[in-house]
C-alpha cells in the first residue's frame, strides 16, 4: 500500500497533464489549471523539506564534534537571527518583517558580500588553475588551448585593440558553429533521456523516487 | 629558471589577480567597444516598443552573481523609462527580492518613475515552472499581491494586464538554468518573446536558442551590459566591469602563454 498509493497517483497524474497538452477543450484546460496550482501548493513543502534537512544535518555534526563544528553553530546562528528578523509575526507583535531596516541591514552588508566573495574567489583560483594545468601536452589540449585564448580575446574589448575584428568573428564563429552543435547534441540527448526517464516513473518501471529498492 | 617558472607560486598569481581588479578602479580607463547583434537586437525590439507597452524583467540571480546581471537591469530599465514602458519585475530566485527592489528604486529615482504607475515589483513565490505555467494563465493567481503585499488590484498599471498576451517581452536576467525554463514553458507553450541576460559562465548555452529565434536577443555577461550601457549612452558599471574583465583575461592568456613557454622549454632540454 505503502508503494501502490504513490504509484497509482504519479500515473493518473502523469497521464493526465500529457492528455491535457493536446486538448484545448474547456474542461482539459480546466484540470490543467487546477493541478498546476496543486504544483504550486506542493512547492513550498521543498523549501520546508530543505531547512529540516539543513537542521538535521548540522545538528548531528555539532551532537558528534565532527571536524569543524563550531561552523555548524554559526549555520544555526544566521539561521534563526535571518528568521527572527525576516518574519512578519504581527500576531506576537514582532516589528520585524523584509522591509525592516535590520533584514535588509543584514542582507546587504553580510549576505551580499559575502556570497559575491566566495564567488569572486573563482577568478584568482581560475587563473591560477589555468597557468598550471593548461599545457599544450596533446593535440586535444592544444585544440582546447588555443579555442579558449581566441574565446577569451573575443568576449573582451581588448581583443579587438589587439587583433581587430578577427578576434570577435573567431569567437562568433566558434560559439556559432562548433559551440552550437555541441549544445544542440547535448539538449537533444538530455530531453531523449528525460522522456524515455518520465515514461519509466509515469508507468511504474522507475521507482527510486518512493526511496530506493523495489 | 624554465623550472622557477612552471612551480611558480600560486600566492604570486593572486597578487597579479588582485592587482588587475583594483588597478582600474583607482584608475578608471575606457576601452572603444563594438556593440555586437544579440544586444542590438534586444535594444531594437524594446526601442520599437509603443509608449504604455509592458515588459518584465524575471530576476534570477542571487547575491553571488549579482555583479554582471544588475548593469544590464539598470540600463534596460532606463531605456524603458526614457521610452514609456512599463516594467514588471518578478524572480524565481528568492534571495532575488532585496536586489530587485534596490535597483529598481535606484532606477526609478534617476528617472522619475513611479512605482505602480511605471514600474511594480511582484516578488517571489515558489515553484519555478508552476510560477511561469500559471502566470500564461493568470499573473493574478500567482501573485495575488506585490512583494509589499498591496493587492494588484489597487495597483494602476496591472488594470488591464491579465497574462502574457499584454506582455510585449519577457527579460530574464539569469546566473542560472532558468532561461530554459522560461523558452520551455514561457515561449513554446504561450508564444511569450523572451530576451536575456546572463552571467558570463552559461552565455556559450544561450547559443541554439538564439539561433531559433526563441530568444530574440541576449547580453552576454559584463560585456552585454557594457554594449547595452554605450547604446543607451549611459555608461556605469558594465563598462567599468568590462574594462576590469578586459585586463584579467589578457593576465589569463599571458601566465597561460609562460606557463606553455616554460613547459616547451623545460621539456626540450629532458629531451
Amino acid at each position: 500500500m505503502k508503494q501502490q498509493v504513490p504509484l497509482v497517483l504519479c500515473f493518473l497524474f502523469g497521464i493526465v497533464m500529457i492528455l491535457t497538452e493536446f486538448s484545448p477543450h474547456a474542461a482539459s484546460q480546466a484540470t490543467y489549471k487546477e493541478i498546476a496550482n496543486w504544483g504550486r501548493v506542493i512547492s513550498p513543502f521543498v523549501l520546508a523539506l530543505a531547512v529540516i534537512t539543513l537542521i538535521q544535518t548540522h545538528w548531528a555534526r555539532i551532537q558528534r564534534r565532527t571536524e569543524h563544528w563550531q561552523y555548524s553553530v554559526v549555520v544555526f546562528f544566521g539561521m534563526i537571527l535571518m528568521v527572527v528578523v525576516g518574519t512578519p509575526l504581527v500576531i506576537v507583535g514582532s516589528p520585524f518583517g523584509p522591509q525592516h531596516p535590520a533584514f535588509q541591514w543584514l542582507f546587504n552588508n553580510v549576505q551580499v558580500p559575502m556570497d559575491a566573495t566566495m564567488f569572486s574567489l573563482l577568478a584568482f583560483f581560475i587563473a591560477s588553475a589555468a597557468y598550471r594545468a593548461f599545457r599544450a601536452r596533446t593535440f586535444e589540449a592544444t585544440l582546447l588551448l588555443v579555442t579558449a585564448v581566441i574565446v577569451m580575446l573575443g568576449n573582451v574589448p581588448i581583443g579587438d585593440i589587439i587583433w581587430g575584428d578577427t578576434a570577435s568573428n573567431a569567437r562568433q564563429w566558434i560559439l556559432d558553429n562548433p559551440n552550437l552543435s555541441a549544445r544542440r547534441g547535448i539538449i537533444l540527448g538530455i530531453s531523449l533521456g528525460a522522456i524515455s526517464q518520465s515514461i519509466r516513473i509515469i508507468l511504474g518501471i522507475e521507482r527510486s523516487y518512493l526511496g530506493g529498492g523495489d | 629558471m624554465f623550472e622557477k617558472l612552471m612551480n611558480i607560486d600560486r600566492r604570486i598569481v593572486f597578487t597579479l589577480v588582485a592587482l588587475v581588479v583594483i588597478i582600474p578602479m583607482l584608475a578608471p580607463f575606457s576601452i572603444p567597444l563594438t556593440v555586437a547583434e544579440p544586444t542590438q537586437n534586444l535594444y531594437d525590439y524594446i526601442d520599437a516598443l509603443p509608449p504604455g507597452s509592458t515588459i518584465m524583467i524575471s530576476f534570477d540571480y542571487g547575491p553571488s552573481s549579482f555583479v554582471e546581471p544588475e548593469p544590464m537591469a539598470e540600463a534596460v530599465m532606463k531605456h524603458c523609462f526614457d521610452k514609456e514602458v512599463n516594467v514588471i519585475g518578478i524572480t524565481l530566485e528568492i534571495q532575488a527580492v532585496p536586489l530587485a527592489d534596490k535597483v529598481m528604486q535606484r532606477v526609478a529615482v534617476e528617472k522619475g518613475a513611479v512605482y505602480g504607475e511605471d514600474y511594480v515589483l511582484l516578488g517571489y513565490r515558489p515553484g519555478d515552472t508552476f510560477v511561469i505555467l500559471g502566470m500564461g494563465a493568470e499573473i493574478a493567481s500567482v501573485f495575488d499581491s506585490d512583494y509589499l503585499e498591496k493587492p494588484i488590484t489597487e495597483i494602476p498599471m496591472l488594470q488591464n494586464i491579465t497574462n502574457y498576451d499584454q506582455i510585449s517581452l519577457l527579460l530574464v536576467l539569469a546566473a542560472g538554468s532558468t532561461v530554459e525554463d522560461w523558452i520551455t514553458y514561457g515561449h513554446t507553450k504561450f508564444d511569450l518573446q523572451i530576451a536575456a541576460g546572463v552571467t558570463g559562465v552559461i552565455v556559450s548555452q544561450m547559443y541554439p536558442y538564439l539561433q531559433t529565434k526563441q530568444l530574440i536577443g541576449l547580453m552576454p555577461g559584463f560585456r552585454g551590459a557594457a554594449e547595452y550601457e554605450k547604446l543607451i549612452d549611459a555608461f556605469g558599471s558594465g563598462t567599468k566591469g568590462i574594462n576590469t574583465a578586459s585586463l584579467v583575461h589578457l593576465l589569463v592568456i599571458g601566465l597561460v602563454v609562460i606557463g606553455n613557454i616554460a613547459f616547451f622549454v623545460q621539456r626540450r632540454r629532458e629531451e
